[in-house]
């Protein structure tokens, strides 16, 4: 028993601490996360077909701005296989706000559409 | 001391109580959100009791809740504990869309722990992302209790909820308030272009050596 904590301590496994870079096992970087949406790549079109797409809401359009609210999103993806081409997958999990505002992102829409 | 602020664009469906987002984000305001945060919780030092109260959800976010005691995870270790006592209880997990029917429940729950206290609402329910405040649940906690820290997904990971706690407790920072959640452009590969033969053959052996050494470890 010893032996295991010893090691595990050695090789980074037990650890008193959260991970500094964040998490990093398959189990846990592989996990749904929500869009990000590639600068140059969302113009009015694709910020529609997205909001029509988007099953639980969390995208709405506001002005010139695609508003993408992480509290209401699901990280269904959805919004990925309408365009694959404008949106990623962030790869963000540890999503926790001290205000409910920063967790509505918004993202300029490209002027002419594509 | 909340995220609470008051709402003039609301969603066009017209669900929960969103905040309007800012264009540029208060930098001094975050750090004031946090330092309050940090001296109210000032007095937890390194232990930490946790009440969780259940209301309305689907009961997923309670199995990831339940999740943060097993050994990939491990809450114990970073100084968290559960307990069935409002009175012992330093921190309120909520999960649920906060129906009306709990709402007594919560407020008890709520009155009767002691200060300082600290409330982290976990999931796209008590973050008014997913039901609209109607007779039957009010949709959003923030309109109930004061929320400290907001932890979004549906349901939220164990991790995300660990860095919620920890992130409730001043030991880390906020990562998403700075995050934009863009991406620049990247050239895409052609579609008729030969795979990476190289680097799947330089991953393979790593692949195989990392999966030996956790068989190893565990």
């Amino acid at each position: 028993m010893a032996f295991w904590t010893l090691r595990g301590l050695l090789r980074g496994v037990v650890t008193t601490r959260y991970p500094a870079a964040g998490p990093r096992d398959q189990w846990a970087t592989a996990l749904p996360t929500p869009p990000r949406f590639v600068e140059g790549h969302v113009g009015p079109d694709v910020a529609s077909r997205v909001v029509a797409v988007c099953p639980s809401r969390a995208l709405w359009l506001d002005g010139d701005a695609l508003v993408l609210d992480l509290g209401a999103c699901t990280a269904c993806g959805a919004c990925r296989r309408a365009a694959p081409h404008a949106v990623r997958e962030s790869g963000v999990s540890e999503l926790a706000a001290l205000r409910r505002a920063d967790l509505v992102k918004r993202i300029p829409l490209r002027a002419s559409a594509r | 001391m909340s995220g609470r602020s008051s709402d003039s664009t609301a969603r066009p469906s017209g669900i929960g109580r969103v905040a309007t987002p800012q264009p540029k984000a208060a930098d001094a305001e975050i750090r004031e959100v946090a330092t309050s945060l940090a001296e109210s919780v000032r007095s937890f030092r390194r232990s930490l009791h946790i009440r969780t109260v259940d209301t309305g959800s689907c009961a997923v976010c309670e199995s990831e809740i339940r999740l943060l005691a097993a050994p990939h995870y491990d809450l114990h270790r970073l100084g968290f504990f559960f307990t069935p006592a409002p009175r012992h209880a330093d921190l309120l997990l909520v999960t649920g869309p906060v129906a009306r029917g709990m709402e007594v429940a919560l407020r008890k729950t709520y009155d009767a722990m002691p200060d300082p206290k600290a409330v982290v609402a976990v999931g796209a329910c008590p973050l008014g992302g997913v039901f609209a405040p109607d007779d039957w649940v009010h949709g959003n906690l923030d309109a109930v209790i004061p929320v400290d820290v907001f932890v979004p997904g549906c349901p939220p990971s164990p991790l995300a909820l660990l860095h919620g706690l920890l992130l409730a407790v001043g030991r880390l920072g906020a990562k998403v308030t700075e995050d934009p959640f863009t991406a620049t452009a990247t050239p895409r590969p052609a579609a008729d272009a030969p795979p990476p033969t190289k680097a799947v053959e330089v991953s393979q052996p790593a692949v195989a050596a990392e999966a030996a050494s956790r068989s190893e470890t565990t």
